[in-house]
């Protein structure tokens, strides 16, 4: 499963929406159902996934599902 | 994964079905891949496929994802009103941390043990309030079940103090307090010690130490909460898990998290564990398989003296694991037998293998026989008059788990794994034996069902296993004795003793005279399924003999008796008889002490009786014998 589709898996069980279809520019705030513990649970799941840790609000910053993938492949996750 | 241009939320019926497809190959599926075939379903509206997927996730490994999509589902698709649940609860989750997360994977956990469970769960950090205020939501809600989910950040002790006696002594009378406030059952979750106490080791014996205080706090609440109050043990859990991961301040800090948020699928399996075990949920009789799953080797083929069990790595493994079988009897778990075998043989192993733990007198109902598991379990739920549902099967071989888990899904399956020295651990985390109290009528338990097992015995009939044995996918290696397959084949005509038509022990030499021998037929049988390769099984030899094709020799391991690869065996012997010009079959069948159970078997294969223990099958006249469930590919 390449990156795109594990993050699409991770956004659809935290979100508990099979339908989200993630592209780059997709905002996650914007998604149905995001607050801040879809936040968090998002958070955890994507450093468990890839195996990374977000420092202090790093996560928070990150705004498209595009800079969330560069962020992991700055961190050589992606 | 593949990406599609489906309409939202709509699988193709195509990737459901090869997840399902992935699935049927693995004993316990993956949680996120039932994740996918529940949502699958639930996008079809088939609400109660949906509702099975969702509770087969927690009997998976504990992948947060899989339970947060899962819990998250289970909320939206709410109970399936077509099937009762068996039990319902109302559980009421406070906490002194953030329980968003926590109460409806604890939901799960519920709907995955049969219990519909409407939940409330108050705002952060709102136990005493909700407790205390006679007007609060949670005693509106009216709960039957109270988890008071907490933190040790939560037990008011000092760093360190001069009176740590009375510090905990006050801290439980608060807690007491509180659990006075519930109006329903308690479900106390003990306090996790922190893997970094500020003292380090001298903290352990310094009783005023904080570290020291919450272990003693621990104690005064197990001591007070007698039958009433429920505890879960969060420290064992947070050990078991690693307090160093259980621990993840970060989480803390952003949002005053206390528990890593993957181990919460852990904590709710085991909340909810206790709960149902309040509810009698638990199950009551612990059915066990005899050969490579109390000890190791086949009684039948190897004999007692051959038995791996007492000695060695395997041996300990065993005698580790009948202990820890031992330690649910003496809770009141009843003990039963259903094994492929003959009676008194395997009773011989419990009666006099020195190594042995377990004795007969320990087993309430004993069927080894050549009956189906699903025929014994039945018998033995009957005889000891419980339900299906009190029963968990334990059996070393996953394709008689699967037929118990198709024909008989009311009985829980216990997973064990491939290597027994980790039989004994896992019976010891299985989850479905935790009982409420220890009774002492529980110990007792056994002497009242054996006496009831002895007036009541009666044969049951099996539901069709056709669909089963095909759906083994069975293939088979049928072909000639070959130099490489000779040293197997001569262990078996050796030991072999009870699906053995002759019990003739030929020599190495002899054996290798037969192959040499241009009319003789020699057939070898190696056998796979969906579950495991078996390896060469099943031995025949047939000479001629005046026209016909007389069997000289034909047996099969036990350990593949009933999976009809008798008839496989048959058809090719019949194939090579007309390749050979003959068009008769001769088989004769010399009783022994052990091998009672083929003494029918030219019968039932079709065969005419020709003498007291001889028969015959003219292929001419009969046609070509069926063998309907094993593809032969050699």
């Amino acid at each position: 499963m390449d990156s795109h589709a594990r993050l699409e898996e991770i956004f659809r069980a935290v979100l508990g929406d099979g339908s989200i279809e993630l592209a780059d520019e997709t905002r996650a705030a914007d998604l149905p159902g995001w607050d801040s513990l879809a936040h968090i649970n998002t958070m955890f799941a994507v450093e468990n996934a890839f195996g990374v840790e977000f420092p202090g609000d790093e996560f928070a910053r990150v705004e498209t599902i595009g800079d969330l993938k560069a962020t992991l492949a700055e961190k050589g996750a992606g | 994964m593949t990406r599609t241009n489906s309409a939202p939320g709509l699988r193709p019926d195509d990737e459901l079905a090869d997840d399902l497809d992935a699935a049927r190959t693995r004993e316990v599926p993956p949680g996120d891949l039932c994740l996918r075939i529940a949502r699958a379903y639930a996008a079809r509206g088939e609400t109660a496929e949906s509702l099975d997927w969702v509770a087969a996730i927690p009997r998976a490994a504990d992948s947060f994802v899989a339970w947060q999509g899962a819990a998250a589902l289970l909320g939206r698709l709410g109970p399936d009103p077509a099937r009762p649940p068996r039990r319902t609860a109302r559980v009421a989750v406070l906490g002194t941390y953030t329980t968003d997360q926590l109460t409806p994977m604890l939901g799960l956990a519920l709907h995955a043990l049969g219990v519909r469970a409407d939940l409330y769960e108050a705002g952060f950090d709102q136990l005493q309030q909700e407790l205390l205020d006679a007007a609060s939501g949670l005693h509106a809600f009216g709960p039957t079940h109270v988890v008071l989910a907490v933190h040790e950040g939560a037990a008011r002790l000092p760093e360190l103090s001069d009176d740590p006696a009375g510090e905990v002594a006050r801290e439980a009378a608060r807690w007491r307090g509180l659990w006075d406030r519930a109006g329903a059952r308690v479900v106390q979750h003990a306090f996790a010690l922190r893997p970094d106490p500020p003292l380090g080791h001298l903290g352990q014996r310094i009783p005023g130490s904080r570290q020291a205080m919450l272990a003693a706090l621990n104690t005064a609440l197990a001591e007070a909460a007698g039958d009433d109050v429920l505890l879960v043990d969060c420290d064992r859990l947070a050990g078991t898990w690693g307090k160093e991961r259980w621990f993840d301040d970060r989480y803390w800090f952003l949002a005053k998290q206390a528990v890593a948020l993957d181990a919460l699928p852990l904590l709710a399996r085991h909340t909810a564990a206790v709960i149902a075990a309040d509810l009698g949920l638990s199950r009551k009789c612990l059915v066990l398989d005899l050969d490579n799953t109390l000890w190791g080797g086949v009684v039948g083929e190897d004999g007692l003296a051959g038995l791996r069990l007492g000695d060695g790595p395997a041996g300990e493994a065993f005698v580790e694991f009948q202990e820890r079988i031992l330690a649910l009897k003496r809770k009141g778990i009843v003990l039963a037998v259903a094994s492929k075998n003959d009676e008194a043989e395997a009773l011989r192993v419990f009666d006099e293998h020195p190594a042995m733990r377990i004795r007969s007198e320990d087993i309430a109902c004993f069927a080894a026989n050549w009956d189906t598991k699903v025929d014994n379990l039945r018998l033995i739920a009957e005889t000891l008059d419980l339900g299906l549902d009190a029963l968990v099967y334990a059996d070393d071989n996953p394709a008689e788990r699967e037929l118990v888990r198709r024909f008989l899904p009311e009985v829980d399956v216990l997973p064990l794994p491939g290597d027994p020295a980790r039989y004994p651990r896992t019976l010891s985390e299985y989850l479905l034996f935790e009982t409420a109290t220890l009774g002492r009528e529980d110990a007792a338990r056994t002497e009242h069902y054996r006496a009831r097992a002895q007036a009541a015995e009666r044969r049951l009939e099996l539901d069709d296993l056709d669909d089963f044995l095909r759906d083994l996918e069975m293939t088979a290696t049928i072909a000639p004795f070959d130099e490489v397959r000779l040293p197997r084949i001569v262990q078996l005509v050796g030991k072999t003793n009870q699906f053995n038509l002759t019990t003739r022990r030929h020599s190495p030499e002899t054996i290798r005279a037969f192959m040499a021998e241009p009319d003789t037929v020699t057939l070898f049988l190696e056998l796979r399924d969906r579950f495991a390769d078996h390896g060469l099984v099943g031995v025949l030899i047939a000479r001629p003999d005046g026209g016909a094709l007389e069997i000289d020799t034909w047996l099969l391991s036990c350990r593949v008796i009933g999976r009809t690869a008798e008839h496989a065996m048959l058809a090719e012997l019949a194939a090579r008889a007309e390749a050979l010009g003959s068009s008769r079959l001769r088989g004769t069948y010399v009783p022994t002490e052990r091998n009672g159970i083929v003494r029918e078997l030219y019968a039932t294969l079709g065969f005419e009786r020709t003498g007291e223990d001889t028969w015959e099958y003219d292929l001419a006249a009969q046609g070509p014998p069926v063998n309907a469930f094993v593809a032969v590919d050699g």
